[in-house]
């Protein structure tokens, strides 16, 4: 092909890349703020999946929107894996990575051959696993992965980082401060969130995803070529895919084609459909223009495939019977009781277990930093599940953020007036360290707080002995159930230090009965 | 416990020498400052006949001042809600402190709910943004411990921006408040405090009061044009709220929550913060021994 057209190919599919890079995280940044009427459209990356598309069709009610993950497709069925080098944001930050890991080296990242094939063996695990109701796909979906580690790390740290750095300038007395404090008022005003947000394993997801970055710079495109589940869902289509780049007679066979090749190929050697992610550097980096780009039927000619392996296919068909099965058998499965409880909208736990694709999309839409990112409260197939922490915030009364950004309707799409009714769980106080029961004096900041219209949280005034002993007239607060929707806010604003002394728990939990 | 009583004892004492020079501090103690109270259909126009009637921003905003008008921006909630300060009252006192030659004004508030929620919902931040005021969140890297030097409020974190203007003008929403009776502009100053405010909620009293008295309100204007009469300070249900169409204003803090207190159909001998402020000889706690000038317009 012409170096000219080469160059330009290459140009347009960066260019696609920081596109739809930057319209992930602008969708992504504008769930969190604004107001609840204007909400714009943040699934669009989700019902663009395959992968999820499949956890909708498994888990019900179909949703329209997936159809929309038909469309790469199809148009992989022509192109082969243009959507891992064209679109998906989290492969063009791992090619950025493996770019910078390159520059100026002599010694090229390689990419190991059998570890292509890991990610086929990885899918067969989390397809198998969900066909049994332990549904772990959104561990590893570059769109989940993504979503949650910008929600719960990446955008936190970045906010904290510039906090910081211009809060001190800020504070600055000389001229330093005089050019920072106007920087910093502004950022707070249009940047940075008032209060930090702060997350459960806010280190552990956060390490994880920079550790899978920081990978690039070991192989390649680490994550695409050896981890994403879609990238194989992608790769098994694309070995019928149409499109494909054949050598002509100026072939010297020079090797500079696998130069900056996603995944260490070269068209001349071992060409893999089911792997070339049509990023084009190799038309770029072919001295002799000997690399052209063709339709042709799959059939004909010659082809060379990555060989997975039938008892590899077997031993991964087995340990996602064991994935499929192990979670199931847990206690959890079986007891009344848990201490957790799950955001407005949340439908059942066992329908939600299957319908959660853990993308954190709740947790970056959460305005009050409740939703979290759970850790082992719903079994170890509920990691990354949410989960509302009243501690570190308290489900808005006026909001439906969380139930408009969730892909699957595992937490149903509300209105603001059905929400308002939506009984997420009951407070109840610990009568032995509530101020107003164990020293005998008045409090009631969690009365003033509880938002229900009329309030769910109530006082009567008593006459008791308090801590020093004297007969006092005290108002004494006390919960009540029905009224109660469990949003969590007096637990928050508790003022004792050492635990809250009103917590709400799951009892009454309205998901639990609706169905 | 004769530790106890011997630190209990000191603590008094101390305190005791050191609220009488607080006393003594606070301008014309005791003295019975007007209360303006004018009702009508207009909550900017009845803002401005009060302070005008008060003697006119300019008795109160010196030329270059940089002033705080401090309103309730507590919650997530509209102006029909009636849980925050009404943004046509605030309007109206904005206007009048940059007609008086105000340098700047600074707008802040310290919210129960969070506060990005609590400007945008109530109207005040887009307002007073359009009227040119500062408008602050406030900011924990600027909180400095404060004396209040009070027998129950002493040491407790504030938000630098209140200490560092010259005038300070307390903008609160009458309302109905679970605890403390009633919420007007005392409890409103609850708002530049940091730190664990939940904790103040013990002998709330005493504590509001002493804080009222160690910081002081140039200028109280209570917006009563609704109010929330049950369910507060949350509020939400509309059918809480009632008009009252009316505007409190006083140089006095503690008069002027009288006076309030009395509007809301409250009798202030029963409201614990105004009890604890009368001892505090921060002012008249019957409502006949102030003088309140009445008007609609």
């Amino acid at each position: 092909m012409h170096a000219k057209t080469s160059k330009r190919l290459q140009r347009l599919r960066i260019t696609s890349q920081f596109f739809f890079t930057w319209l992930f995280f602008f969708l992504l940044l504008k769930s969190g703020g604004g107001a609840i009427e204007s909400l714009p459209q943040t699934g669009f990356f989700f019902y663009i999946d395959p992968l999820f598309l499949w956890v909708n069709i498994l888990a019900g009610p179909f949703l329209h929107a997936f159809l929309l993950a038909l469309v790469p497709l199809i148009l992989t069925l022509v192109f082969g894996r243009f959507f891992c080098g064209w679109v998906c944001p989290f492969g063009a930050l791992n090619q950025f990575f493996t770019w910078l890991g390159n520059r100026g080296k002599r010694k090229k990242i390689v990419v190991s051959r059998p570890s292509l094939r890991f990610k086929y063996l990885l899918l067969i695990i989390l397809l198998l696993a969900s066909l049994f109701a332990s549904q772990l796909l959104g561990w590893l979906d570059p769109f989940a992965l993504l979503t949650r580690s910008s929600s719960v790390a990446l955008v936190p740290g970045a906010n904290f980082l510039v906090q910081h750095a211009l809060q001190s300038g800020a504070q600055n007395q000389g001229w330093s401060g005089k050019i920072v404090k106007p920087l910093y008022d502004l950022s707070r005003r249009f940047l940075l969130t008032v209060r930090q947000r702060t997350f459960l394993q806010a280190s552990a997801i956060g390490l994880f995803f920079f550790g899978l970055l920081l990978l690039n710079v070991y192989r390649r495109r680490f994550f695409c070529n050896t981890l994403c589940p879609l990238g194989a869902v992608y790769g098994f289509v694309a070995k019928y895919s149409l499109l494909r780049l054949p050598l002509n007679e100026n072939c010297r066979k020079c090797g500079a084609c696998s130069n900056h090749c996603t995944y260490y190929g070269s068209p001349f050697q071992d060409y893999l459909k089911s792997e070339c992610m049509l990023c084009f550097n190799c038309l770029n980096d072919c001295p002799f223009a000997a690399i052209d780009v063709r339709f042709q039927l799959p059939r004909s000619g010659k082809m060379s495939a990555l060989d997975v392996g039938r008892r590899r296919i077997l031993a991964a068909a087995g340990c996602g019977l064991a994935a499929a099965a192990l979670p199931q058998i847990g206690v959890n499965k079986k007891a009344k009781a848990h201490d957790f409880i799950r955001p407005p909208g949340a439908v059942a736990e066992k329908e939600f277990l299957k319908k959660c694709v853990r993308c954190g999309a709740c947790l970056q839409a959460c305005p009050t930093n409740a939703i979290q990112p759970a850790v082992f409260q719903s079994g170890l197939e509920g990691i990354w599940t949410p989960v509302l922490v009243p501690v570190n915030g308290y489900c808005e009364y006026e909001c439906v953020r969380c139930t408009r950004v969730c892909p699957t309707h595992a937490l149903a799409a509300l209105t603001l007036e059905e929400k308002k009714q939506f009984k997420i769980g009951t407070a109840v106080i610990n009568r032995s360290t509530c101020y107003t029961y164990a020293d005998g004096y008045n409090c009631a900041v969690c009365e003033e707080h509880c938002p229900v219209p009329e309030k769910a949280i109530k006082f009567r005034e008593v006459e008791v002995y308090n801590f020093r002993g004297k007969l006092k007239k005290v108002k004494q607060i006390y919960v009540v159930p029905d009224l109660c929707i469990g949003c969590g806010i007096c637990e928050n604003v508790c003022p004792r230090t050492d635990a809250p002394a009103i917590a709400v728990g799951a009892e009454e939990e309205q998901r639990e009965n609706s169905f | 416990m004769k530790r106890r009583t011997f630190v209990k004892n000191g603590v008094m004492f101390s305190s005791g020498l050191l609220l009488a020079g607080q006393v003594r501090a606070q301008d014309k103690p005791g003295s019975a400052a007007p209360v303006i109270q004018v009702k009508g259909a207009s909550p900017y126009e009845i803002t401005k006949k009060a302070v005008a009637e008060i003697g006119g921003m300019g008795k109160i905003v010196s030329r270059g001042d940089v002033v705080m008008v401090k309103p309730n921006i507590g919650w997530n909630r509209t102006v029909e809600q009636a849980a925050c300060t009404n943004p046509e009252v605030l309007r109206a006192v904005i206007e009048l402190v940059f007609d008086a030659g105000a340098k700047k004004v600074v707008v802040m508030d310290n919210t129960c709910h969070k506060a990005e929620d609590c400007y945008q919902r109530s109207g005040i931040e887009a307002m007073a943004r359009k009227l040119g005021a500062d408008v602050r969140y406030s900011d924990e890297s600027r909180l400095v411990v404060h004396n209040f030097k009070g027998e129950y409020l002493s040491k407790w974190p504030v938000f630098r921006d209140h200490l560092e203007v010259d005038k300070f003008i307390n903008v609160p929403i009458l309302k109905h408040h679970g605890s403390s009776g009633l919420t007007i502009a005392m409890k409103n100053l609850y708002g530049i405090l940091g730190g664990n405010r939940g904790k103040l909620h013990r002998d709330m009293g005493e504590n509001i009061a002493e804080l009222a008295a160690g910081f002081r309100s140039h200028l109280v204007v209570v917006d009563a044009y609704r109010i929330l009469l049950r369910n507060g300070p949350v509020g939400g249900r509309l059918s809480d709220v009632e008009m009252r169409k009316t505007v409190v204003a006083s140089t006095n803090i503690m008069h002027a929550d009288v006076a309030a207190a009395v509007l809301f159909g409250k009798d202030p001998r029963e409201v614990e913060f105004l009890q604890a402020a009368h001892a505090k000889k921060m002012g008249e706690i019957d409502i006949a021994k102030i003088p309140v000038k009445s008007l609609a317009i």
